[in-house]
Parts: C-alpha cells; sequence; structure tokens
C-alpha cells in the first residue's frame, strides 16, 4: 500500500484521481477498517498537510469549514458557536476529546454514517459541501450529499474539500439534541432544527433526524406543521406525537425501532422548544 | 540528540521497499524510525522507540491507554498512522517530569490522590489530562470528567483520577509545595 502526503490541493486531487487510492482524514474510522480487513486500498491520500483544506474561515456573509477542520477546532472556535448553536453542540457531544482531535469534518461526512452527529445540524443550518476533482469544481446541499450508508454523492475521484454555511440572521436559531446510553457514544437518535422565528412565529424552519434512516431524515411533515406557527405547548406535544411517524428506524443493538420513533418525537418537540427560548432569554 | 531506531537490527540505509523513514520531534528530541504505511504511531513508540509507557488496551481509540500528545494535543497512538507523526511534535508519559525521574506535578497528583491501582490506565489519563489543562488550566470537575470521558480505568471508580487532575489545576505552581 502506498501512503502519500500531498501538501496542495492540487497534488491531493491528482493521487485521488488514481484507482484504488482513499483518502485519509482524521482516520478514527478508516484506520480500523483497515485493520479488520474491512477496507484494502491500493493507495492512502492523507489531508493532513494541505493547508488549503484546514481550518474555519469567517466571510462577510458565509463561514467555511475546510474538511480536514477537526471537531476540537469546532468546540474551541470563538464565534462558532455563537452563530450556529446547533453545530457546536454536536461538536461537543462528539466521540471523546481524544477523537475529537483527530475527527474532521469532512471525514464524518464523506463517512456517511447514518448516525453521525454532524449531518443533522449542517443539513438544518442549510450548509452546502463543496467538491473538486482535478476537472471541476461543484457545490452540493448537504442535504442531497448522503445516498445510503457509507454512500455520498462523491465521483469517483472528487474530494469534498469544505462546507459552507450562510452566516446566521438576527433571527435565525438552532438546537441540537442527542439521545445516548452513556456519555461517549453513537446517538440512538439525533435532531437538529434551525428556524427563523418572526414575531414569535416560525417563519422558516428545517428539522433533521439522525440514526432514524439510511441517511440523516429530513422531518418535512413537522416543517409544515409548525411552519407560520407560534411554538406553543399543545403545538410542541403534535410535534411530538408525529414526528416518529416521518423516520425509518431499524431496531438493533443500541435500541428497537419502536424506541426510536418515541425518541424523535421527543427530541424533536424539545429542539423546537430550545431554539425557540433562545429568542426571548 | 538524534535518535536513529529501528526494528530487526538493519540500518536505515537498506530500508525495506515498504517503509519509509518518519522524523519527528519526540518528548523534545529529534528521531527518526522506519514505518510501514500500514504502522500506527503506536507501534513505533513501543516497538522501534521501546518506550512502552503508552499502552494498548482496546486498539480502536476507544479506551485511552494508548494516548499521546501530537502537537500539545491528546490523540489515541492506536488509531494515527505512524506516517503522520512526520515533523510533529510528540510527547509520551516518558517525556513527563524531570532528567532524574521527578515527577511533574500533573503525575505527583495522581500519586497523592490515588489515581492509581493497576497502572495500566494511567500513562494515557495523565496525558489526556495534561493537554485538558493545556487549554483549561483551572478546570472544574465537571470539565475534567467531560475531557476524560474517553480514558476508561477498571479499577477506580475515577473519583480519585478526577481529585487528582483538579488538584494538579488548583494547585500551587509547578515546582511548588502541594499536598
Amino acid at each position: 500500500m502506498q501512503y502519500h502526503r500531498p501538501t496542495t490541493l492540487a497534488e491531493a486531487l491528482r493521487l485521488v484521481a488514481e484507482p484504488g487510492a482513499r483518502v485519509l482524514a482524521g482516520g478514527t474510522d478508516l484506520v480500523l477498517r483497515m485493520r479488520d480487513g474491512r477496507e484494502r486500498p491500493d493507495a492512502l491520500v492523507s489531508l493532513g498537510r494541505v493547508a488549503e483544506l484546514a481550518g474555519v474561515t469567517l466571510g462577510a456573509g458565509s463561514v467555511r469549514l475546510g474538511a480536514r477542520t477537526t471537531l476540537a477546532e469546532l468546540v474551541e472556535h470563538e464565534e462558532l458557536g455563537r452563530l450556529f448553536p446547533a453545530l457546536l453542540e454536536a461538536a461537543r457531544v462528539f466521540g471523546s476529546m481524544l477523537v475529537r482531535n483527530l475527527a474532521t469534518v469532512g471525514g464524518n461526512l464523506c463517512n456517511a454514517s447514518p448516525c453521525s452527529d454532524l449531518a443533522p445540524p449542517l443539513i438544518a443550518l442549510g450548509a452546502r459541501v463543496e467538491l473538486a476533482s482535478r476537472e471541476a469544481r461543484r457545490e452540493l446541499p448537504l442535504g442531497d450529499f448522503f445516498v445510503g450508508p457509507r454512500e455520498t454523492r462523491l465521483a469517483p475521484g472528487e474530494l469534498l474539500t469544505a462546507v459552507v454555511l450562510d452566516r446566521p440572521g438576527p433571527r435565525d436559531r438552532s438546537a441540537f439534541l442527542k439521545h445516548t446510553r452513556v456519555t461517549v457514544d453513537l446517538a440512538l437518535v439525533n435532531v437538529a432544527v434551525a428556524l427563523e422565528l418572526d414575531r414569535g412565529k416560525v417563519a422558516r424552519v428545517r428539522a433533521v433526524a439522525g440514526a432514524v434512516g439510511p441517511t440523516p431524515l429530513r422531518l418535512l411533515g413537522i416543517e409544515a406543521l409548525v411552519a407560520g406557527q407560534a411554538l406553543g405547548p399543545e403545538l410542541l406535544a403534535e410535534v411530538g406525537r408525529r414526528a416518529g411517524d416521518e423516520v425509518k428506524p431499524i431496531s438493533d443493538v443500541r435500541a428497537s425501532a419502536e424506541y426510536r420513533r418515541m425518541l424523535t418525537g421527543v427530541l424533536c418537540k424539545r429542539a423546537l422548544a430550545t431554539a425557540a427560548a433562545a429568542e426571548v432569554s | 540528540m538524534s535518535a536513529c531506531a529501528q526494528g530487526g537490527g538493519a540500518p536505515v540505509s537498506h530500508a525495506p521497499a515498504d517503509k519509509v523513514r518518519v522524523a519527528f520531534t519526540l518528548n523534545g528530541a529529534p528521531v527518526e524510525v522506519l514505518a510501514a504505511a500500514t504502522d500506527r504511531l503506536i507501534d513505533v513508540l513501543r516497538g522501534a522507540l521501546g518506550l512502552v509507557g503508552t499502552r494498548e488496551g482496546c486498539g480502536a481509540g476507544e479506551c485511552g491507554s494508548c494516548t499521546v500528545e501530537v502537537d500539545g494535543r491528546a490523540v489515541p497512538s492506536c488509531i494515527l498512522p505512524a506516517r503522520e507523526a512526520e515533523g510533529r511534535s510528540i510527547t509520551t508519559i516518558e517525556g513527563l517530569g524531570g532528567p532524574g525521574g521527578e515527577l511533574d506535578r500533573l503525575q505527583r497528583a495522581f500519586v497523592e490522590h490515588g489515581g492509581v491501582q493497576c497502572g495500566f490506565c494511567t500513562p494515557g489519563m495523565v496525558m489526556a489530562a495534561r493537554s485538558l489543562l493545556r487549554r483549561n488550566p483551572h478546570p472544574s470537575p465537571a470539565e475534567i470528567r467531560t475531557a476524560l470521558a474517553g480514558n476508561l480505568c477498571r479499577c477506580t471508580g475515577y473519583v480519585q483520577i478526577v481529585a487528582a487532575v483538579d488538584a494538579a489545576g488548583h494547585g500551587a505552581d509547578d515546582g511548588g509545595a502541594h499536598g
């Protein structure tokens, strides 16, 4: 197996286009998959030295998260958490400190685990992914990026270079909630919501649930239910009853499908309440 | 001092085709080792470099026993490819304390608070706590527990470990009287 450590994006893209090449970011998943033989790449292309892919850049209208930004960098960033509370909370409860020091934004998204903690908040926040190959660059809404477990719309030879978020407006709110059995654990269910409140009513909303389907799922029925409404106790109770109908969970070692449906309702209700309360506090 | 270490006694200049030289700073001194693409940092630390204070527990980045600092950040060395060490600064448990084997303040706090039983997890605990204190010199007990959540100890109830880190974070400056 070859091991490449390119220093420029152009060099990385050339190497990624080689047949049998696999991109190595933080390695928290890929290294384990290689060790037990589930992956046998001919070459690893480490992104560890590619400066173009590093760090958080705050622009005038948007915020760019370089693909190899670590989860720890998200947590420690001075501004990011204020702009995107849902993203900060997801990063904060992502793995252990040791894993957060290695795991990257791009690695987590390209891994396309159904229980990713980053994907739901980023989708709810309207994030786009920048994809580059030797030939072309394109941008895709993150909500369209996932195809199934470990399957994305990345074409052969393509690399996710960054995640781009619009800066929130003054009435934008977001929240993320995750339910686990123990502190450091994969989500049984996670829910992220991002909404704009206009005079107490929901002007715009996205609600996304993770670990309850092959990809993170938009809760479109819930979004329609709360659009234009004030998030009062009765409406939130209705959200709690209905959100579970919109997801497609499986039963596995962590939880039953029924439990996951119930949790989806509870977390969605609470996430909306949390996000909305941020306005009055 | 530049140490040139390699497995199997083969000179570095006759590196097997699948191994390359990896040069990095280890506990303050430059080192160079041969590493295969599949070698992890813990493999070269414990193997070629003979530093066995870093322990391998789960081998999957879940238990924290293998924690070392890379450029001042605690990471599990069992899932970090050795090649990623190139050009970086690695600190292992052997890099702590004084030249005569004196313990540093954090290590002393572990001893004084009984934060050690069988000792297997201890180097990883100390390295993770050190990384926490670097960023947050006076953490609350809750912050300590959050930071050490990825380090498993199967002997203690973690109470003494948290107390040790708390003491190190709230004690006198390093070198001062303690306990």
